[in-house]
């Protein structure tokens, strides 16, 4: 799925993907994702003035990122969201470099990390005039670091986005089905939002 | 003649040097444009959002292009005001 920053190779990606995986691009976020089994994304469309959109675009991701870590936490993986005052002392504790066009490839604020700032959970948001978009994606199985970055024509960043990332499974040590955190976080979203909207409306659609 | 930018809240919390991307015009220079109408997208902090015309009037040159960035509170383009 490519970003925003993408958008003018498309013919180029378009033309390595070769059949093997869909080209998509999402109009919230600048970097490309592989999305697929291994990964489950959450969409919250909030109304302006809504109370977790905060005054700060910042600290609209805040609320987001800890409810998925208070979801990561049931299934006894420790992880963190990061504050926008740590984001240069995890990048730090990261020791490697940013792949720009990969929304993996860097942190922005609230993404949630491990104890090793390697990032599990990516945000991003769309605001316009009616209201606000924000996206999560959860890396719960592996993700095909390869095919992503041989698309993109980067097959140099694969080591570095291995690096800088970790999914449920790995620190779990043992299966996730992306269905039951799919779950979790659907009951977490729900209490979250039911708390402050008579009128929230939660579905969840099963990633093929 | 008003210039066109980002909102300062916008900016609120986010780092100095941090630049914003011209994602997309939905104008062009000489286009009327009424007050409240998006007429470009711009991408902060992965946030994209939408910047919209802060008066009735035309479009009289733009300042930052496509897949440019802008700085916090540089304009990106300016607005010849309706008389």
């Amino acid at each position: 799925m490519l970003g925003n920053a993408q958008r003018p190779l498309r013919n180029l990606i378009g033309q390595r993907v070769d059949g093997r995986t869909e080209l998509l691009e999402r109009k919230a976020g600048g970097g490309a994702v592989l999305t697929g089994p291994g990964m489950v994304s959450a969409s919250i469309v909030l109304p302006c003035g809504h109370p977790l959109l905060c005054d700060s675009l910042v600290d609209s991701y805040r609320w987001l990122g800890r409810l998925h870590v208070a979801a990561l936490a049931e299934f006894a993986i420790a992880a963190s969201a990061v504050p926008p005052r740590a984001l240069h002392l995890a990048n730090a504790v990261m020791a490697a470099r940013t792949v720009h066009w990969a929304c993996f490839g860097g942190l922005s604020p609230w993404e949630v990390v491990d104890a090793g700032c390697r990032k599990l959970v990516g945000l991003a948001q769309r605001r316009q005039g009616a209201g606000v978009l924000l996206v999560a994606g959860t890396l719960v199985g592996a993700t095909d670091w390869r095919l992503l970055c041989d698309v993109m024509g980067h097959p140099e960043d694969e080591a570095v986005l291995l690096r800088r990332t970790a999914s449920c499974e790995q620190l779990a040590g043992c299966s996730i089905e992306p269905a039951s955190y799919a779950s979790v976080l659907t009951r977490l979203l729900g209490e979250a939002l039911g708390s402050r909207s008579a009128t929230g409306e939660i579905q969840c659609h099963r990633a093929r | 003649m008003i210039e066109i930018t980002l909102a300062p809240d916008a900016w609120t919390d986010i780092d100095p040097g941090t630049h914003a991307l011209v994602d997309q015009w939905l104008v062009g220079e000489g286009d009327a444009v009424r007050a409240g109408q998006p007429i470009a997208n711009v991408v902060l902090v992965k946030t994209n959002q939408e910047i919209t015309a802060p008066a009735d009037g035309r479009i009289e040159k733009i300042l930052v292009r496509s897949e440019e960035t802008f700085a916090r509170g540089e304009p990106i383009a300016l607005l010849k005001e309706s008389t």
